[in-house]
């Protein structure tokens, strides 16, 4: 449960600023059935990383680029990693606090707001990695049931109908330029890193097939909630789509501005993602430099995170470096590079083994 | 010593914290508020619009614990845009204008015609702006409806705003219309936007209607009775705001309204009825009406389809129904009768909603019913949908309109 809820904390939290928007955005009304093919080939991805994976039992792929490539290359893909989760980190985190600065902090320097999430990832540091993955487990939960009632208390206003061209802009942007959506399961990162935290190594296939699964199943109700009931995000954008949809809950006269609550879930859960990219990162960074204590390089870290959420000059180029630029690093690296990898290791391995089986 | 320094470090951060916030707490803080609970939008004589805002004072209690209504002020302000004039109020009140509690927006007839988009979209952008707001059109200028709109059973202002549109419901002759609603059709490609038709009736409204009452017989009244509109309707005794049918847009362009029995209709096609009063011709009596209470039996069944180019629009509608006005020699236990009566409601709701579709096809050219949306299915592609133009083939529609309905009984009287 703990592994499971790991890879929903990252690949929720992305969902809650832009995700569902994009894919609506580029695929039109066929997105349902465009997550439906994405997300099966995300389960035949995570599938085929298990099948590469389980070769090499408890090694996390900066041990099996060691196996590999020797120490450079692991150095390289720690590097490549590294960059990649403090990029996509801190950029999520620079677009959700310009969100949360538009709603509810409009005199509030960016700095700030910023900063609290940094001082809190700080503090949330120090503690161990089972500490945090049982937080993310409790917060998880509240996150998944407040999409569900997201869903339900907005039936009312859905028309199905949306849904219609069912294949949006065509058969080849739906199928062929769609399957750029597939970033949208960039959690899949992740599962490189899994095996280490897992107690029980048998439930490997159990853990990375269910996540996909589980995955798929929650970033159709984020799209449906979008495509279903906000036609006009089809046309405009408009900042965190999930809270737009938020904002039309109302039951009767008494419970009206229900939205807090979300946000007030969302940010427990922005949290929880950038701890677990962190602490993975710092992970990746003990594992590349042999370092054996992790403390100094915290504030490293948190500091590195600041200061990328920093670099877009503003929001527009955060938007764009989330929407376009990650969207890419996520399917070259964590697609790409990391099946590679995995692929190039295990023909080492079987050629290894025939090597010692002749000799 | 190090455990100290922890300390001493945790406080500054916390009071780093708070004076960091505190702004954005201070700029919220109820104090420096003025609340806004509706806001009109007229046309000026001097700059492009006279923008005015409804405050509310909270209601004082006596010391008896009754309360009396909460009084509330309107303060008109011109300029060319709503920022600039929530600007200039904001000066003028010595406090921030805020919008999180504004439950209506009204629009006068004037700005209507001339479009309202950049005002919708502006209003959209705005955080404080609820999706929920109700949004008006008035028929007079929405100074004056403001002026008028008096709670008649409420103590708040605000509660009657959020509740007026809540009769839809059970009356069928005005329908809810949301500024987020307004926004998703304006942007929408198969669908038009619609607004509440909102006005004030005038004593020489009241004589019109009285003096031209007399002269009429009962079948033309109860058409009256269906052809009630803001501004014109036969409310009496009363000064106050009403808000009854519909105004109907193009894009952003007021292009017309609709009565109390189009916006019926409206609501029938739209499923958004619990039941409805309506006066249909009394089959056993030429030239008179009698009342039946109708409740769908199932959400109305809508088809679109393309024939020739042109769409097509199924409409199947099936209700139950109770009679409602009961006079000498009734005898509404008669199973033939019975079936005359629902043969006479299913010919005239077949005419009404007929009519209602005619009009919004070949007259206002508005589909404010979203049929568009049904015709998605038949298009392979979104781009395929946006080039057959939707919204400009809609004046081609032609309707095919089924009523099946079933009137039981009357209620506590069967026969007399």
């Amino acid at each position: 449960m703990k592994q499971l809820a790991l890879f929903f904390g990252v690949f929720v939290a992305h969902t809650l600023v832009a995700l569902p928007r994009n894919l609506v955005e580029s695929t039109k009304s066929g997105t349902i059935i465009n997550i439906i093919y994405v997300a099966i080939i995300a389960i035949l991805i995570s599938y085929l990383i298990y099948k590469l994976i389980k070769n090499f039992s408890g090694s996390d792929i900066i041990d099996i680029s060691e196996y590999l490539g020797g120490k450079v290359f692991k150095t390289i893909i720690g590097i490549i990693f590294i960059s990649y989760f403090s990029i996509s980190s801190g950029i999520l985190l620079r677009n959700f606090c310009e969100c949360l600065k538009i709603v509810y902090y409009p005199m509030t320097s960016l700095v700030f707001i910023i900063l609290a999430f940094i001082v809190t990832l700080y503090i949330v540091l120090k503690f161990n990695f089972s500490s945090i993955s049982k937080v993310n487990l409790i917060i998880i939960p509240l996150v998944l049931i407040s999409i569900v009632f997201l869903f339900v208390a907005n039936l009312e206003n859905f028309s199905i109908s949306n849904m219609f061209p069912i294949f949006g802009d065509g058969l080849f942007d739906t199928f062929v330029t769609g399957l750029g959506n597939i970033s949208a399961f960039g959690g899949i990162a992740l599962l490189y890193f899994l095996p280490p935290y897992l107690q029980e190594p048998q439930k490997t296939k159990k853990v990375f097939l269910l996540s996909m699964l589980f995955g798929a199943i929650y970033l159709l109700l984020c799209v449906s909630i979008i495509l279903f009931m906000l036609i006009f995000l089809m046309y405009t954008n408009e900042i965190l789509p999930l809270y737009s949809a938020a904002r039309y809950i109302e039951f009767g006269t008494f419970f009206q501005r229900l939205e807090s609550i979300f946000l007030l879930i969302w940010i427990l859960q922005v949290c929880c993602y950038l701890a677990i990219i962190t602490k993975i990162s710092i992970s990746i960074l003990k594992k590349v430099t042999n370092c054996k204590y992790e403390k100094p390089i915290i504030l490293l870290f948190t500091l590195l995170i600041f200061a990328i959420s920093f670099l877009p000059k503003n929001y527009a180029i955060s938007k764009f470096i989330e929407s376009s630029v990650n969207k890419y690093l996520s399917i070259g690296i964590t697609i790409f590079l990391g099946l590679i990898i995995l692929i190039l290791a295990n023909f080492k391995k079987r050629v290894k083994n025939k090597i010692e089986r002749i000799s | 010593m190090k455990k100290f320094l922890k300390n001493i470090f945790i406080v500054i951060l916390i009071i780093f914290f708070l004076i960091a916030f505190s702004s954005s707490y201070k700029s919220l803080s109820i104090d420096n508020l003025a609340i806004v609970v509706a806001m009109g939008i007229d046309i000026s004589d001097n700059n492009a619009f006279k923008i005015s805002f409804q405050f509310t004072t909270p209601s004082s209690v006596s010391e008896s614990g009754t309360s009396e209504k909460a009084p509330s002020k309107i303060y008109s302000v011109d300029a060319s845009s709503i920022s600039s004039g929530i600007n200039l109020m904001n000066s003028y009140v010595g406090k921030e204008i805020n919008l999180s509690h504004c439950k209506l927006i009204a629009f006068s007839e004037e700005v209507a015609v001339k479009g309202i988009s950049k005002e919708i979209y502006t209003l959209i952008n705005d955080t404080q702006v609820r999706p929920s707001t109700n949004i008006v059109i008035t028929k007079c200028s929405a100074d004056y409806y403001l002026e008028n709109s008096k709670p008649l059973f409420e103590n708040l202002l605000t509660k009657y705003y959020e509740v007026f549109s809540n009769s839809s419901q059970f009356t069928g002759y005005s329908s809810n219309a949301t500024i987020g609603n307004f926004f998703n059709s304006l942007i929408c490609h198969s669908c038009q936007p619609y607004a509440i038709l909102g006005g004030v009736t005038t004593a020489d409204d009241e004589n019109k209607s009285t003096s031209s009452s007399n002269e009429s017989n009962q079948s033309t009244n109860a058409e009256k009775d269906s052809s009630a509109i803001s501004n014109a309707s036969p409310l009496s005794n009363i000064s106050n705001s009403e808000n009854i049918g519909l105004a109907v847009f193009n894009d952003d362009v007021l292009v017309g309204e609709l009565n109390s029995i189009e916006t019926l209709s409206f609501l029938i096609i739209k499923n958004n009825l619990d039941g409805f009063l309506i006066s249909v011709p009394n089959p056993s009596k030429t030239n008179s009406y009698m009342d039946l209470y109708l409740t769908p039996v199932n959400s109305v069944q809508t088809k679109v389809e393309i024939v020739n180019g042109s769409p097509y629009i199924t409409i199947d509608c099936n209700f139950t129904g109770r009679i409602y006005s009961m006079e000498n020699d009734s005898e509404y236990l008669d199973p033939k009768l019975l079936e005359q009566i629902s043969d006479s409601c299913n010919s005239y709701l077949k005419s009404v909603l007929t009519d209602y579709l005619y009009k919004t096809s070949k007259n206002l050219q508005a589909d404010i019913n979203g049929f568009g949306k049904l015709a998605h299915s038949h298009f392979a592609t979104t781009s395929d949908f946006d080039n057959y133009k939707w919204n400009e083939k809609y004046k081609d529609a032609f309707f095919d309109v089924n009523v099946n309905s079933s009137i039981k009984s009357s209620f506590l009287l069967t026969e007399s």
